[in-house]
């Protein structure tokens, strides 16, 4: 069973700014600022290619890195606390 | 030449094998990898109740409201006048929600100044007001 598809908003709606491994993230829309780290920024890159649920993200992502076994669970949690901070949401 | 030759190769060869790749890990379950800085006028209640968003900003005024929310020339057919006060937070937060029209407004053009309020942008006039009525909890 698929389970929901994410989208994220397009590069012209979120200010990024790299510090020392964190990522600074500026929400125009929602005018918020969130501090990631890895994986987040990565998650959100590949989600901008399209919308996509976590199986198709696992995929896009491990086209570029190698990911640990046991990711798709890991994954769903990133995309939760993504949504909740409103980086994602729900199609 | 024969060194350039052999670093090139050498770096192809780092690129063609998969086993060499960044590694990136998602992390556990329970990680959290997502800090949320909110606006420091959105940290007391009180703050959003009293904050307010002019309808249009003194930019822009004197100009009617379109049903979409944006801003045309006066007397503009099927267009509204802009409200004679600003609109609270509060008003604002209600509204939004397709809740109660703000007192003194008729209701149709309290939707005109609804969807202005949806298109605020950052640098805007009211724009850090909306912004804190739309964080979470």
């Amino acid at each position: 069973m698929a389970g929901p598809i994410y989208i994220a908003d397009d590069q012209g709606a979120v200010r990024a700014v790299q510090l020392d491994g964190l990522t600074a993230l500026f929400h125009a829309p929602s005018g918020m600022t969130h501090l990631v780290a890895p994986p987040a920024p990565q998650i959100l890159d590949a989600l901008r290619q399209g919308p996509a649920d976590a199986r198709t993200l696992l995929a896009r992502i491990s086209a570029v890195y190698e990911i640990e076994e046991g990711s798709a669970e890991a994954i769903e949690a990133r995309l939760d606390e993504l949504e909740a901070a409103g980086l994602v949401r729900r199609a | 030449m024969g060194d350039v030759m052999s670093e090139q190769s050498s770096k192809e060869g780092v690129l063609a094998n998969p086993t060499r790749r960044t590694v990136l890990a998602l992390g556990a379950a329970a990680a959290s990898t997502v800090v949320t800085i909110r606006p420091a006028l959105a940290q007391t209640v009180g703050s959003v109740m009293n904050c307010e968003i002019p309808v249009p900003g003194p930019e822009h005024s004197g100009q009617y409201i379109a049903a979409d929310g944006s801003l045309v020339a006066p007397g503009t057919p099927g267009s509204f006048a802009p409200p004679a006060r600003p609109i609270t937070g509060e008003e604002a937060k209600t509204l939004l929600r397709g809740g109660l029209t703000p007192n003194g407004m008729d209701s149709q053009s309290a939707q005109a100044y609804a969807n202005y309020i949806r298109r605020l942008q950052s640098g805007m006039s009211g724009f850090t007001c909306y912004a804190s009525l739309q964080l979470p909890r």
